[in-house]
């Protein structure tokens, strides 16, 4: 028996309130209330533009446009090393452009990663590995091949999801992704 | 007389204070040996990401000199990651290039254009707040206080001979994560 996948477009606000909430946890002790609560890094994804829309003008984070995913590792880490919170917005296709990066710094480094990885071209309702597109189909087949713990953001209900995976790059020490399933909304 | 990455090394090391250094490739042996207790972390394992590694720090540890000690082979490897540098605009960030013209540690091959490509003019066009090239050592002292201090981002084109040592001549030294911890340690723990 098959269950029928409920997939839907997240609205950008529930993303960035869930961004927000995993960087909250992470505040550094004595951070003044009103500093950025973390830095997103991104090398811009169609699939979340809303999100990305929203995060330019908000005042509580620090969001940097790098020109390359290897770039937003490496920064990603110096921050991290520094003691900022902070994650990385990408596309599916920046994720397979990265992986020498991803494995030199967030997995020999042993640096916390989190990625929210958008698959652009994901038809709704369909499984990934059904997909006609190899950027969706190969996503979660590269991602377990380096065993990078993942899930993914089907409906609203898995919001959660993102803070867990967030906070488990922090205790694991290595990268943890959530995939963006449909294009973010309004 | 031509100066090597191990003379830029030691004029750094001397000069450091309270900055952070991002060596890498041929200057990795050097600086490990050089400056054992500096806080530093080596771009190893991901060639190409010492700027962006430094960039990071910078962010993160705006009271602190970030010094990125790249190659010319290198950074053309994430030649963006000048624009990032100059979008993000480190005030706290001087970024040192040593142009040798090959990719030493992989047996001295030409870097593509290595007979004509120029770093600084490629740092100022994306934005940097300033850049400059020298080519000995006496004016690499004179200039180094001006260039660790001055309003960043800075670049600074050497122009070098190779190194004494390679990663692959002289290996060893702190696994990449072990770097990374230490430095973490040194810096959230301060």
């Amino acid at each position: 028996m098959t269950t029928e996948l409920r997939t839907e477009s997240i609205p950008a606000p529930l993303i960035v309130e869930a961004l927000k909430d995993a960087f909250r946890w992470e505040r550094p002790e004595g951070r003044p209330a009103t500093s950025p609560l973390g830095w997103v890094l991104t090398v811009p994804d169609t699939h979340q533009r809303s999100v990305l829309r929203l995060l330019t003008d908000d005042p509580d984070i620090r969001l940097l446009t790098c020109s390359t995913e290897d770039e937003a590792n490496a920064i990603a880490a110096g921050l991290s090393i520094g003691g900022e919170p902070v994650l990385m917005l990408i596309q599916h296709a920046g994720l397979y452009a990265s992986v020498n990066t991803l494995r030199g710094v967030a997995m020999d480094g042993r640096v916390p990663s989190f990625y929210l990885i958008g698959l652009l071209g994901r038809q709704p309702g369909q499984e990934l590995s059904d997909s006609r597109s190899s950027m969706v189909r190969y996503a979660e087949p590269l991602l377990e091949t380096f065993g990078v713990p993942y899930a993914r953001l089907e409906n609203a209900d898995d919001l959660p999801r993102i803070a867990e995976y967030y906070r488990l790059s922090r205790e694991q020490m290595g990268p943890t992704a959530v995939l963006v399933g449909l294009e973010t909304g309004e | 007389m031509t100066m090597t990455p191990e003379d830029v090394v030691r004029v750094v090391a001397e000069m450091q204070g309270e900055g952070i250094v991002v060596p890498t490739m041929t200057t990795v042996p050097a600086w490990r040996t050089t400056a054992p207790e500096a806080a530093s972390v080596a771009c190893v394992g991901f060639m190409g990401g010492a700027s962006s590694l430094g960039l990071g720090l910078a962010l993160a540890e705006p009271g602190r000199r970030i010094v990125v000690l790249d190659g010319d082979g290198s950074l053309l490897m994430q030649l963006g990651s000048l624009a990032t540098v100059a979008g993000a605009a480190p005030k706290n960030y001087t970024h040192v290039v040593m142009a040798n013209g090959v990719y030493h540690t992989s047996g001295s091959q030409g870097i593509p254009a290595g007979d004509r490509i120029d770093f600084e003019g490629l740092a100022r066009s994306a934005g940097y707040a300033h850049a400059e090239t020298i080519d000995n050592l006496e004016d690499f002292r004179i200039r180094w206080p001006e260039l660790l201090t001055r309003e960043g981002p800075v670049m600074v084109q050497l122009i070098t001979g190779e190194a004494e040592l390679t990663p692959m001549t002289a290996p060893g030294g702190k696994p990449f994560a072990q770097q990374v911890a230490e430095l973490r340690e040194k810096l959230q723990g301060a």
